[in-house]
């Protein structure tokens, strides 16, 4: 089940942005294709506010950020049709993930999978749990490293990553493509991202790979193309327009983009106190 | 497009043109500043006679109001510390900085969106009860047409945040915002605020107004304004679409160092918040100038938001 969505997102790791992500730019190669690559994705902006009086450097302005789509599944080793509806954040690291699966000749099946930071739960409803009587958020500590894998395999993510991961990125070029190789850290230690760029520079395929035995079961690829701004309210961030994801060679997703807000909408997750209240990997995902 | 576009330059024309009268500003400085952390107090903190910081002035100087224009990012929690380090206030948490490749300017369609974005990328919100998360969002995404400071109405109590001019008097300080007569179109306000000792009006005697009934007492060195009996037709931040209702209940806090003041507010609404919601603290530097003045206005006219046709805002 939720193999299929592995694939759909990007990784995380508390703690990664501890690094300050000047010391990425050591090497003159990996930092000219990180900045080239996150300037594909439209990330770093600055702001001319203040005419010749200010010249602030561009940040990365990218953190919450809200997709819907439709496409297919894995539900129990077959593909399914999905609506997906996706909410995520990369401070705090966090994601809300909708899926509506309707399998031939079934009923549809809604189901709400939230992350956010050292917490995985899931909900009834939307913002299950935080009001008392409002919807039922059940813990499913075991799925945080999954969940938070989908936020940082994602094009943002792996740039966000690289950058924090400083002199332990590496960039090479793999038959003719280049190829961003990143580390994670945090709970996601043991985990190794590998991100090919297209000719426009944009990520195209990212593939996570379990260094440590234990954490084979999150080893994915996910490949993004027909990127455009997808956004209602056009940022000119650019953002994939269908995204497939693998299992071993085998599709676990396939989701075409119908929009992708990209302008830090309100999008908050907070944590319910039963979920903070129980013990960490107890409950299955 | 187009009168998108004609908008975005008479606004921003507008707004640099009130920078301008404004800019009768402090620090010197040579060159561009290529940062926007909160600045650093300098000089002595002067004293009213009964022996509190004296907080009149010109409040102005690379601020946090509107014309501080440098701080509308910092405003938003990320604080640019260097050209190579930013943070966000919030959360502490490092945010990547891209320097800068060339000197072309963006043109106003690449400004505005960037706008838009560096002023929501902070981390510091305010938590809603989820069944008003898909509300904040759609004002936020409408704020064209929902932001109900639109229109020249007053901006109200947080978003007013730091006054540009503070009058302190032995029983009452005086608040003046001076209105906008571009970017962000709102009325002048002005908050008469007693420190006396008063206690509120209970909260049902009060018509809700934009800028409630406000009371302010010293706690040691800081300025605690309280404040209720609002009405609901305000947000309480320039971004966000951060709507509240009538009970909304907000504490003020200012404080004077040197040339600096500090401000931060904190928002209670049971009815909307999960959580009482405190800002990112803003820090305005003082006009040093004797003989600084504040102008007049921007006369307040909308004439722009009926030719919008994208969902495009600053």
């Amino acid at each position: 089940m939720t193999s299929a969505i592995r694939a759909t997102f990007v990784c995380a790791l508390v703690g990664i942005c501890a690094v300050t992500p000047a010391l990425a730019q050591g090497t003159p190669e990996r930092a000219k294709v990180l900045r080239a690559a996150a300037d594909a994705l439209g990330m770093g902006r600055w702001s001319d506010i203040g005419g010749a009086n200010t010249r602030l450097p561009g940040i990365d302005i990218v953190n919450t950020m809200e997709l819907q789509g439709s496409g297919t599944s894995d539900m129990g080793g077959r593909q399914v049709k999905t609506e997906f509806h996706i909410a995520l954040g990369y401070n705090p690291v966090a994601a809300r993930i909708e899926l509506t699966r309707t399998p031939d000749g079934g009923a549809a099946q809604h189901v709400i999978q939230t992350v956010r930071d050292t917490y995985a739960w899931n909900e009834s409803e939307v913002g299950a749990g935080l009001v008392s009587g409002k919807g039922v958020a059940t813990p499913a500590m075991a799925a945080v490293r999954e969940r938070l894998l989908r936020v940082w395999m994602l094009p943002y993510g792996v740039v966000k990553a690289a950058y924090a991961a400083g002199d332990k990125t590496v960039v090479s070029t793999e038959a003719g493509a280049t190829v961003i190789t990143v580390p994670l850290s945090g709970q996601l230690a043991g985990i190794t991202l590998k991100a090919t760029l297209d000719a426009k520079n944009l990520i195209s395929k990212v593939e996570a790979r379990a260094d440590n035995p234990a954490l084979a079961n999150l080893a994915c690829t996910v490949e993004y193309s027909n990127y455009a701004d997808h956004a209602e309210v056009l940022t000119d961030v650019q953002t994939p327009g269908r995204i497939v994801a693998k299992e071993g060679g085998r599709t676990v997703l396939d989701m075409t983009v119908k929009t992708w807000e990209t302008n830090n909408p309100y999008l908050v997750f907070p944590v319910p106190p039963n979920v903070k209240a129980a013990p960490a990997s107890t409950t299955s995902r | 497009m187009a009168v998108s576009r004609r908008v975005i330059t008479t606004a921003a024309a507008l707004c640099f043109a009130t920078a301008a009268v404004f800019a009768q500003n402090p620090a010197p400085r040579t060159g561009p500043r290529t940062v926007n952390a909160p600045p650093k107090p300098t000089g002595t903190t002067p004293r009213a006679a009964d022996g509190h910081p004296d907080l009149t002035g010109v409040w102005n100087g690379l601020g946090d109001n509107l014309n501080g224009v440098p701080n509308q990012i910092a405003n938003n929690g990320i604080a640019i510390e260097s050209e190579t380090v930013a943070r966000d206030l919030h959360s502490g948490q490092m945010v990547t900085v891209f320097p800068r490749l060339n000197n072309r300017p963006q043109n106003n369609e690449q400004a505005e969106r960037a706008a838009a974005l560096l002023r929501r990328s902070g981390s510091n919100r305010p938590i809603y009860k989820p069944e008003y998360w898909d509300m904040v969002k759609y004002n936020d995404h409408n704020a064209n047409e929902e932001d109900p400071s639109n229109n020249c109405m007053p901006a109200g109590v947080p978003r007013g945040a730091i006054p540009s001019y503070i009058a302190q008097f032995p029983n009452h300080v005086m608040f003046v915002y001076p209105g906008q007569g571009g970017l962000i179109a709102t009325q002048t306000m002005y908050r008469m605020i007693p420190t006396d000792g008063r206690k509120h009006t209970p909260l049902q005697e009060l018509d809700g107004t934009y800028t409630g009934e406000s009371i302010a007492h010293w706690d040691g060195d800081t300025l605690v304004v309280d404040s209720w009996g609002f009405n609901a037709n305000t947000w309480f931040d320039q971004i966000g679409g951060y709507m509240h209702g009538e009970n909304m209940h907000v504490i003020e806090r200012f404080r004077r160092d040197g040339n600096t003041l500090t401000w931060t507010a904190t928002v209670e609404d049971p009815d909307y918040l999960l959580e009482p919601w405190t800002t990112t603290p803003r820090v305005a530097l003082l006009n040093p100038r004797p003989d600084a003045m504040l102008p007049e206005s921007q006369p307040c006219s909308e004439r722009d938001l009926a030719h919008i046709v994208t969902k495009e805002h600053h």
